[in-house]
C-alpha cells in the first residue's frame, strides 16, 4: 500500500505512534510540511531519506525533544505536543531511545549507565539492579568486562551496544533507533541488524527507528516511510517501495548500493 | 496509562506459598517487582527437596521479572534442591529460557569488585607521581619546541601570538585594574589605624608602594590570568582533543606544541608584565584615594613620599616575576588539556586541575622568589 503524503492515518487500537498533519520551521527553512504516519504495534518502522530531510526533527518531536508548530502526534493513544515533564514521566518510562551517537553518560561506567534509569524510575535493590544491568548488557551481545568500563574506552560499536542496553534497560515497548548503524562497519553493522530483529521478537518490541543505511531497511524494518523534503514520499514495506514509481525514490533505491543491499538481503533471507 | 502497559491494571507480583503448592503471581514486570524484590530472601520456602512452582498465575513478564525468578531458582538450588518452574506462558519462558544461558550467567558473575582503600590509595600514588614525570616531559617538550622555534624566527606564528596577548592581556584590563585598586584601598585602610596610633601617617605611602609593586600586583594579576586564560587553555585544548583536531594536527604535519602551546607562552609572558604594571598604577592609586580620605595625606605628598620610600629594585623585582608566573600559567593550563582522554567530563576536570595547580605553583614560585631576593639582599 503506498498512501499520499498527507492522507489522514486510520486510527486503531493497534496504532503505536500517530503523527497527524505535522508541520515544523526553523525560522524560514521548511522541515516538515505535513508528515502523517502511523506506526502499528510489534513492528519494526523505518524512517529513510536523505540527510538533512528532517527525520532526526521528527524523531525528536515524537520523544517530546521538540515541538512542531501545528499538527499532532500521539503514542500509545496519547496527545504528547505540550505534555508537562510530569505528564510525559509514564510515556518516558514505557520508551528507550538510542541516540545517534549514543549519548551515554561519560561520567559513568557502563553497567552504571544502563542501571541508571533501574535506579531513578524502581525501587528495586542495588544488588539487583546491577545484576539487571548486567542481563542487558549479555543481551545485547558485549562482553562482562564491558560493564566496568567507561564509554571513552569503548570503540564505535561497542558504544552503541551499550547505548542500545540502555535504552531496554526499563523493558520498554517501544523503542526508538536513531540511526543504529551509522558509523559502524558492515560486519558490526550486519551483527546489529541481527540484534535488532532478535531483541524485537525477545521482547515485543515496537521500534521506530531512523536509518539510511539500505542493509538495515532491507533485512529488518517491517515498513518503510520515505521522506523527500520534509514530506512522506510513499510508505510501504521495501519490495512496495522499490517498484514505485516516484523518481526520487527509484533513484534512492536502485543506484548501484541500493541494489547490492537488495541482493545481499535475497540472499540471507 | 499507555494500552501498552496493562499490567498497570494487573496486581504486583507476588509468591504464594501454602501447603499444597508455591504459586507465582501478577505481573513480574520492572515497574511491578520491586516489593517483591524486597521481601523474597524472608520467604518461608516449603522443606521439600523438590520443588515444584507453578507460574500459570503470572500474567506479564519481562527480562527484569523473569531474572528474578532466574535467581531465586538459583538461590534455591544452592541450597541443594531441585526447582521446576510449570505453567508459565510460552514467551515467558523463551525469556526465561534465554537469561538461563552461560552468557547471561557469565555477565552477572562476571561484574568486577570495586578496589578497596589499599587499591585506590596505591592508584593515586603512582597517579601523582605519572602526572609529574609526564609534566616534566612536558616542559621538555615544549622547552625543545621553542629552542627550534626561536632557530628558524620565521617559523614563529605572530598572528596567534597577538591574537592570545589581546585575550589574555587587554581584554584583562578592566577586571585586574578593578581588584588592585581595591586591594590599594584595602590596605592603607587597614595600614591608616596602625599609622595613625604613631602619627606616622605618611608612611602609608611606603606600605602601599611597597606591598603592592613587590608582591600584590603580580600574585594577583597571576591568580586572574590564571582563572581567566589558564582554564580557558586547558579547556580549549582538552576539547580540541576530545574531537581529534590535536590528531589532525599532526597528520597535517603541524606539530600541536608549536601551534598551541609557544604562543600561548610567548603571548602570557608579553601580557602578564604589562598588565602587572598597570595593576601596579591602580594599586597605587587606590591607596592614594584612601590615603587622602583617612589620612589627609594629599596626593602631591603622597607622591612625593613615594619616591623616597621605593627604588627601582623594588618594581622591578614585581614585574620581573611575571614571566615566571606566565610561563607556569600557560605551560599548566597547556599541559592539563592535553592530559584530557575521551570526553566531556574530562574537559571539566582538567580546566578544575589547571586552575588549581596554576594558582598553587604562582604561590609557591613566589614564596620562593621571596627567599632568594632575601638572602641577595634586594
Amino acid at each position: 500500500m503506498l498512501s499520499a503524503s498527507s492522507a489522514p492515518v486510520v486510527a486503531s487500537a493497534d496504532t503505536v505512534i500517530e503523527v497527524c498533519d505535522v508541520r515544523t520551521r526553523f525560522g524560514t527553512a521548511v522541515v516538515h510540511d505535513g508528515v502523517s504516519l502511523g506506526v502499528r504495534r510489534g513492528e519494526i518502522f523505518a524512517l529513510a531519506g536523505a540527510s538533512g530531510c528532517g527525520k532526526s526533527t521528527l524523531l525528536r518531536e515524537i520523544i517530546l525533544l521538540q515541538r512542531p508548530e501545528s499538527g499532532s502526534i500521539r503514542v500509545f493513544g496519547k496527545d504528547v505536543i505540550g505534555l508537562s515533564d510530569e505528564e510525559a514521566l509514564p510515556l518516558r518510562r514505557h520508551w528507550g531511545v538510542m541516540f545517534e551517537r549514543g549519548a551515554l553518560f561519560g561520567a559513568l561506567t557502563v553497567a552504571e549507565n544502563v542501571g541508571l534509569p533501574l535506579r531513578e524510575h524502581t525501587r528495586l535493590g542495588d544488588r539487583f539492579i546491577d545484576e539487571i544491568a548486567a542481563v542487558k548488557i549479555a543481551l545485547t551481545g558485549l562482553p562482562p568486562s564491558a560493564g566496568a568500563r567507561h564509554p571513552a574506552e569503548l570503540s564505535g560499536g561497542m558504544r552503541k551496544r551499550a547505548a542500545l542496553a540502555r535504552a531496554i534497560a526499563l523493558d520498554p515497548s517501544l523503542l526508538f533507533l536513531d540511526e543504529p548503524t551509522a558509523g559502524l562497519d558492515p560486519l558490526s553493522a550486519s551483527g546489529f541488524d541481527d540484534l535488532v530483529r532478535h531483541l524485537k521478537d525477545l521482547l515485543g518490541l515496537t521500534i521506530l527507528m531512523i536509518t539510511h543505511d539500505l542493509d538495515l531497511l532491507w533485512r529488518v524494518a517491517d515498513r518503510v516511510a520515505f521522506m523527500v523534503d520534509g514530506r512522506i514520499a510513499g510508505v510501504g514495506t521495501m519490495q512496495e517501495l522499490a517498484g514505485s514509481e516516484l523518481p526520487l525514490i527509484r533513484e534512492y533505491f536502485h543506484g548501484p548500493r541500493g541494489r547490492g543491499a537488495r541482493e545481499q538481503a535475497w540472499k540471507r533471507r | 496509562m499507555p494500552p501498552s502497559a496493562p499490567e498497570a491494571l494487573e496486581r504486583d507480583a507476588d509468591v504464594e506459598i501454602d501447603a499444597a503448592a508455591v504459586r507465582c503471581v501478577g505481573a513480574w514486570t520492572v515497574g511491578s517487582i520491586a516489593t517483591l524484590e524486597g521481601r523474597l530472601s524472608r520467604l518461608a520456602w516449603p522443606s521439600d527437596r523438590e520443588l515444584v512452582i507453578d507460574a500459570s498465575g503470572v500474567v506479564a513478564m519481562d527480562t527484569a521479572g523473569a531474572w528474578l525468578l532466574r535467581r531465586t531458582m538459583q538461590a534455591l538450588e544452592r541450597e541443594g534442591r531441585t526447582v521446576r518452574v510449570e505453567g508459565l506462558r510460552s514467551e515467558h519462558r523463551a525469556l526465561a529460557d534465554l537469561l538461563a544461558t552461560p552468557a547471561v550467567a557469565a555477565a552477572v558473575a562476571g561484574q568486577p569488585a570495586t578496589p578497596g582503600w589499599l587499591a585506590r590509595l596505591g592508584r593515586a600514588a603512582v597517579q601523582t607521581v605519572t602526572q609529574s614525570l609526564e609534566m616534566l616531559s612536558f616542559v621538555g617538550e615544549a622547552s625543545l619546541v621553542a629552542l627550534r622555534s626561536i632557530a628558524r624566527p620565521a617559523r614563529i606564528r605572530w598572528r596567534p601570538i597577538l591574537y592570545n596577548v589581546r585575550t589574555a592581556g587587554f581584554d584583562a584590563l578592566p577586571i585586574s585594574g578593578l581588584l588592585c585598586f581595591l586591594m590599594g584601598i584595602v590596605i592603607a585602610y587597614q595600614g591608616a589605624t596602625q599609622l595613625r596610633r604613631y602619627g606616622a601617617n605618611i608612611f602609608v605611602a611606603d606600605l602601599v608602594g611597597l606591598a603592592m609593586l613587590r608582591e600584590l600586583s603580580p600574585l594577583l594579576t597571576a591568580i586572574i590570568v590564571a582563572g581567566r586564560s589558564g582554564s580557558a587553555y586547558a579547556a580549549q585544548i582538552g576539547t580540541m582533543k576530545v574531537t581529534e583536531e590535536v590528531d589532525a594536527l599532526r597528520t597535517v604535519g603541524i606539530a600541536p606544541i608549536e601551534l598551541l602551546v609557544l604562543p600561548k607562552i610567548a603571548a602570557l609572558a608579553i601580557a602578564l608584565p604589562l598588565l602587572t604594571v598597570y595593576a601596579d598604577v591602580l594599586g597605587v592609586a587606590g591607596g592614594m584615594v584612601m590615603a587622602k580620605t583617612e589620612l589627609d595625606v594629599g596626593y602631591e605628598d603622597f607622591l612625593d613620599r613615594l619616591q623616597y620610600a621605593l627604588r627601582l629594585s623594588d618594581f622591578l623585582v614585581g614585574i620581573g616575576k611575571a614571566p615566571v608566573f606566565a610561563a607556569i600559567i600557560a605551560l599548566v593550563g597547556c599541559f592539563q588539556g592535553f592530559q584530557v582522554v575521551g570526553d566531556a567530563e574530562s574537559v571539566g576536570h582538567r580546566t578544575t586541575v589547571s586552575v588549581v595547580q596554576s594558582i598553587f605553583l604562582v604561590i609557591v614560585a613566589d614564596a620562593a622568589f621571596s627567599v632568594v631576593f632575601n638572602a641577595i639582599g634586594i
